[in-house]
């Protein structure tokens, strides 16, 4: 399929989303359309909506209009900027992100993340960097149609961030659909094909990545960029 | 009687293993470790449920709960006596005056600790883990099943209080039980019984015993909580 008619195919569309809480709206008319196999990236300050709006995107918060249409449940995978952890040990709870697996391919994964000294150990006593890969591993191994990242690499160390990065891509290029966000200007810049900036809970400009990045349309995004 | 006299004669009959003593002493754990096991397995889903989800009467069962963590044990006592009593409702039981009596007294009245220890523990973790619950699309058996193997520890902690809260009861499980020889008879009806006679010897050892356990109680659950917090599966 070609670039163009891959974009055109879209694996989440939502119309007119608006979230509100506590008397404020925090996601204020999002009209989008993500093609599938592409990885875009959500860029905006903090407070802009970003968070929310994956998490809408998801399926983790119900806005009160709008229309949200992708995968099913079991298609579609978020790894959270602080992975929430269960009590139990690293294996088994990589088996319960991923039911069904064996212990072959559990190990596998681990090797991959140069994780497998670390199998029988408490989730919860994983380094920062060591709970992200786990959490990333454990999303990607059920080889979801779509996968949601919320800053997966904040606060982590250049080795684990390489990791991350370099999973990003095989799964993108294994068919996967990417949304992630970032505070990373280079990070971006090096995934990015589509760009999704936002502002005070609105969308304020869609581009592709290197457009967005070469000749941003609108001051808010040129204001942003001359920051990061 | 010198003031020592019923601590020689408690070391004396405790030291000698007297049968009696100890078939108060075994009767007395069965029946509290009965009655704990009833109220965990009543009050932990109980609990899972009320903290995990929305559904008509839930505070309502929470307000009950909590109200029947105050109520004296006389009361409750009084309560399954007219159950079990021959007009009563569950008169055909046949249990008055046993020990099945008293593991019910018991349970009924531990039963709101476990709900009440249990929905703290589990809306704590419920709130954690709620975003990866649905983002993962899970039914809502296995969402409690995973709050309930989570909360492991703290559930050994709650057991622990329930057997402390049990195994020193006294008001209930007289009424119910009747406090009759080889049959009926623990450890707090007999201290109970002994002292009116003013038997302090077998009262004391008894209450050495009870004194023990509720040391170990407490040893143990801190033992715990220290363990498993250093292993990060403390909630």
């Amino acid at each position: 399929m070609s670039d163009h008619a891959r974009h055109n195919t879209g694996i989440v569309t939502a119309t007119h989303v608006s979230f509100r809480a506590d008397s404020q709206t925090l996601l204020n008319d999002i009209s989008l359309h993500i093609g599938r196999g592409t990885i875009t990236m959500v860029l905006g300050h903090n407070g802009a909506g970003k968070t929310l709006l994956l998490s809408a995107l998801h399926g983790l918060i119900a806005p009160q209009t709008g229309k949200i249409s992708g995968p099913v449940r079991d298609k579609q995978k978020m790894v959270f900027q602080k992975p929430v952890l269960l009590r139990r040990s690293a294996r088994d709870y990589f088996k319960f992100l991923c039911p069904g697996l064996d212990d072959a391919t559990t190990e596998s994964w681990f090797e991959k993340a140069q994780m497998d000294t670390r199998l029988s150990t408490p989730a919860r006593q994983l380094s920062g960097g060591e709970s992200q890969k786990l959490a990333l591993i454990g999303a990607l191994a059920s080889q979801p149609d779509l996968l949601f990242l919320d800053e997966p690499t904040a606060h982590l160390d250049f080795e684990s961030i390489r990791f991350i990065e370099t999973q990003i891509t095989d799964a993108h290029k294994s068919g996967t659909s990417i949304v992630m966000t970032s505070h990373n200007r280079a990070q971006a810049e090096r995934l990015a094909e589509q760009i999704i900036f936002m502002e005070n809970g609105k969308i304020v400009e869609t581009a592709d990545a290197k457009t967005f990045f070469s000749a941003p349309k609108t001051d808010a995004a040129k204001i942003y960029l001359n920051h990061y | 009687m010198e003031f020592l006299t019923p601590f020689k004669i408690a070391f004396s009959l405790l030291l000698a293993a007297d049968p009696e003593l100890m078939g108060i002493i075994r009767l007395s754990m069965l029946i509290s470790l009965s009655a704990v096991a009833c109220s965990l397995a009543i009050g932990l889903p109980v609990g899972a449920l009320l903290a995990s989800m929305k559904f008509p009467g839930r505070q309502a069962i929470i307000i009950l709960s909590n109200t029947l963590l105050s109520m004296p044990p006389v009361v409750v006592g009084l309560i399954i006596y007219i159950l079990v009593s021959q007009s009563g409702p569950l008169g055909w039981t046949n249990i008055l005056y046993t020990p099945y009596a008293m593991a019910l007294a018991q349970t009924v009245l531990v039963l709101p600790i476990s709900i009440a220890l249990s929905r703290q523990v589990f809306e704590t973790l419920n709130g954690e883990y709620d975003r990866l619950f649905i983002s993962l699309g899970i039914s809502r058996w296995q969402r409690i099943k995973t709050l309930v193997f989570d909360a492991r520890v703290a559930l050994v902690t709650i057991a622990l209080a329930c057997f402390g809260r049990a195994i020193s009861e006294v008001g209930a499980v007289i009424i119910v039980g009747g406090n009759i020889r080889h049959v009926s008879r623990v450890m707090t009806t007999t201290i109970a019984l002994e002292t009116s006679k003013g038997e302090l010897g077998i009262a004391m050892a008894l209450g050495i015993v009870l004194l023990s356990i509720a040391l170990l109680v407490n040893v143990a659950s801190q033992f715990i909580s220290a363990h498993f917090k250093k292993a990060g599966l403390d909630v």
